[in-house]
């Protein structure tokens, strides 16, 4: 037991100690984790989102005359928007407006150019006549046209896309508060436009909490894929083992010592990746629950698995690294890691249904509570990771050299 | 020249015959682009969405069917109970669902496409209040029409995200090149009997850099092939262009490469911090997620990394993107430059035999 303990902790130290392996284990998950959450975790929050976005008004000359001017309260309440809120805060638009007395037309062709430069995210103009419209909207029972605001936006910027949604909501409630007050609208009369979500979720799932399980076991699957035929190999070709079969250490004795260093790296990978969701990004999620313990473990031991069998392929070290960088890109994203899995054609969907990090990735985001089902009924999360440990474990036993050629 | 001719000779002679290195560096961005072009084919786009609708009152039913199709989905799905809608949401059949109960209308989402459902939303809203609308007979005084104001109109999302996986292409391949070749070289005690030939180490460089231009150039041009005719994409090339940024970003890429050469001993770390470094940028420079929700600070952080660059040119060649021909001029200008000062500069300092 004492040989198998010296060994686990040999691994430990010399994995901890390899700046790579630090990288690749804890730094990279855990800079993915932060970007991910800095970016998807804000979505539709507008205290985080800003936008530079133009108002051109044609129609100052003709509103001044009339009773009620809807640009100005257009303009107004985006001008509002583009003021903080509170001191050292950004406010949700920069509004940029022509000067007095500019070309209106040479303007918006500059401010089209601005937005194809992704340097606007949208541009409103209200055309010449706008007021008389919406005038006539109101009090004309025959006028069923209204006046019509040009959004010129662009479908290639996802900015521009919610600048412009955004835009549309702030107008489509200005215009419902003077349908309102002109009474042809009864706000009494209107139904109520609710949201809910599938299952039992009273609540959006906190994106930190949907991402972080899928960072975890990125974490314990990098560390399988590429440091166990990493270290199996290098020591291999370096002759480092063959130094071990010299001494009174089996096989057996070796690989439960280095079986039991791996999982306890992942149990550090682990806790680090968690302290940092909960207590930097605020997760609320726990896998305390002996279902997630459970699919973590064999998640680990499935990747370790993974590794071995790679470790059995390759020839080299350095073909290990291929192989591992080979089957890294395909496992991790059509695993629903990072991107649904909707719409994939029918090779694709092969290549998901066999491979294991769906299964448990699945599995444990519903022992956590953030997945409501999985994509196959609930014994193949189990099944599946099962099946490639036994088939990795025999390809293993069956071809893996533990020394180099003589 | 004739020691160049023959450092070059040998150059393709090593490139054609290492397997993997030719493999990594014309077939892996393939993988990149049909995984990617498959995952993100629909992204982004809530007018290919799929609306499942399970009516539990007639009341309103006409005008309720009326305001959907109005809205623009690709397709709506009728659905005879609330567990069959919900079901087939989960399976990733329907993107979002509605509930209509005569009273209220129940918006239905499935929690685990957060990166969506803010799209999802907006579009509910717009069908609330056109139902509300439409329920009373009630015109809009105000209304809004969207003009696309790009020169392509019918982009998706993964237009945007090819011309990034070139310029990723590009930076990766171009911090290996010169670092990975080496670090290679001086493990296998190559660059010790070439440094007492009479060799200029600038000559070494430009032999390893313009094989390496060749097949990066090569790699490009397949990926981007590949997008066109198996995702039907469409772009509006500048082959001029195309080929002044290719030629610049790549030496520049390579340039700073030789930084990585500088600091590591072994190719496989040299490979290590070039797929560090560049997998770091690949997520910092919105290749796949926006730039534009990111914080202030990383905004910033983005603008200051060469990847969110190169993809922007990148884009700009492709026609997915307009850009000023001074800010184009100036972009390639400055790869050109980080190459011109960096080979020099470095070469002496990395051309020289592993000291153990």
């Amino acid at each position: 037991m004492k040989d198998v303990l010296a060994l686990a902790k040999s691994h430990v130290v010399t994995a901890l100690r390899e700046r790579v392996t630090l990288f690749w284990f804890l730094v990279f998950p855990a800079f993915l984790l932060t970007i991910l959450t800095l970016i998807f975790g804000q979505v539709g929050q507008e205290e985080n989102v800003h936008f530079s976005i133009t108002l051109i008004n044609h129609d100052h000359a003709e509103s001044s005359n009339l009773p009620f001017s809807a640009t100005r309260v257009i303009e107004e309440t985006l001008g509002s928007l583009s003021e903080a809120r509170e001191s050292g805060a950004q406010p949700l638009f920069t509004l940029i407006q022509p000067a007095p007395g500019s070309d209106g037309d040479a303007f918006l062709e500059q401010e089209l150019v601005q937005i194809r430069r992704g340097n606007r995210a949208a541009v409103l103009v209200l055309p010449g006549g706008f007021d008389e419209a919406v005038l006539s909207g109101i009090l004309d029972e025959t006028d069923r046209s209204g006046a019509t605001a040009k959004l010129y936006m662009s479908h290639t910027s996802v900015a521009s896309e919610t600048a412009s949604s955004i835009i549309e909501q702030i107008l489509a409630e200005i215009d419902r508060t003077i349908l309102i007050q002109t009474g042809r609208f009864d706000e009494t009369q209107a139904v109520a436009v609710v949201t809910d979500w599938i299952g039992q979720e009273e609540e959006e799932t906190r994106y930190v909490d949907f991402v972080l399980p899928g960072i975890i076991l990125m974490g314990f699957f990098t560390n399988g894929l590429f440091g166990v035929p990493g270290t199996i190999l290098f020591n291999r070709d370096r002759k480092v083992l063959r130094r071990y079969w010299v001494t009174p250490l089996s096989v057996g004795r070796y690989l439960a010592g280095f079986g039991l260093g791996h999982l306890s790296l992942c149990v550090v990978q682990f806790a680090l990746l968690f302290a940092l969701g909960k207590y930097a990004f605020g997760a609320t999620i726990q896998f305390t629950h002996p279902l997630s313990i459970i699919i973590l473990v064999l998640a680990a031991i499935t990747f370790m698995a993974f590794g071995f069998f790679i470790a059995a392929l390759a020839k080299s070290a350095n073909a290990g690294m291929a192989v591992a960088n080979i089957l890294n890109m395909p496992m991790m994203f059509l695993s629903g890691m990072f991107f649904p899995l909707v719409g994939l054609p029918i090779f694709m969907m092969v290549i998901v249904y066999a491979n294991p990090v769906i299964y448990l990735l699945e599995a444990l985001r519903q022992s956590v509570g953030v997945q409501t089902s999985t994509l196959m009924p609930f014994p193949w999360t189990f099944i599946v990771p099962l099946f490639w440990i036994a088939l990795c474990s025999l390809v293993t036993i069956r071809r893996l050299r533990w020394d180099v050629a003589r | 020249m004739k020691a160049f001719r023959a450092l070059l000779l040998t150059e393709i002679r090593n490139f054609t015959r290492d397997r993997m290195m030719l493999f990594f560096t014309l077939l892996f961005p393939l993988v990149f682009i049909l995984l990617f072009g498959f995952l993100m084919g629909g992204m982004g786009d809530v007018e290919h969405a799929t609306l499942g609708v399970y009516l539990e009152s007639q009341d309103d039913e006409d005008t309720f069917m009326q305001t959907l199709e109005r809205a623009g989905l690709r397709d709506i799905r009728p659905f005879d109970s609330l567990q069959s809608l919900e079901d087939n949401m989960a399976d990733g059949q329907i993107d979002f669902g509605v509930v209509w109960n005569g009273a209220v209308l129940r918006f239905i989402y499935d929690p685990s496409r957060l990166q969506e459902n803010y799209a999802f939303q907006q579009l509910a809203n717009g069908i609330g209040a056109g139902f509300n609308m439409q329920r009373q007979d009630a015109v809009p005084a105000i209304n809004v029409v969207r003009i696309e104001a790009g020169e392509i109109e019918s982009i998706s999302w993964f237009n945007l995200v090819l011309p990034g996986i070139l310029a990723f292409t590009i930076l990766s391949s171009g911090l290996f090149a010169i670092s990975g070749h080496l670090t290679q070289m001086k493990q296998r005690n190559i660059l010790d009997r070439l440094i007492v030939t009479p060799m200029s180490p600038v000559a070494l460089l430009l032999a390893i850099a313009l094989v390496r231009l060749v097949v990066g150039a090569l790699s490009t041009l397949i990926t981007l092939g590949v997008g066109i005719l198996v995702f039907k994409l469409h772009f509006t090339i500048d082959w001029l262009r195309y080929g002044i940024f290719v030629i610049c970003s790549t030496l520049g890429t390579m340039g700073l490469g030789t930084l990585i050469a500088l600091i590591v001993r072994r190719p496989s770390s040299a490979g290590n911090v070039a797929n560090a470094a560049a997998m770091i940028m690949m997520f910092m420079a919105g290749i796949y997620f926006p730039v534009s929700f990111m914080p202030a600070f990383m905004r910033t952080l983005s603008r200051l990394m060469p990847l969110t660059h190169m993809a922007n040119v990148m884009r700009h060649v492709t026609g997915v993107l307009d850009m000023s021909d001074l800010r184009f001029w100036m972009t390639s200008a400055a790869f050109l430059g980080i190459a011109l000062i960096l080979f020099p500069l470095m070469a002496r300092y990395i051309v020289r035999p592993l000291r153990n």
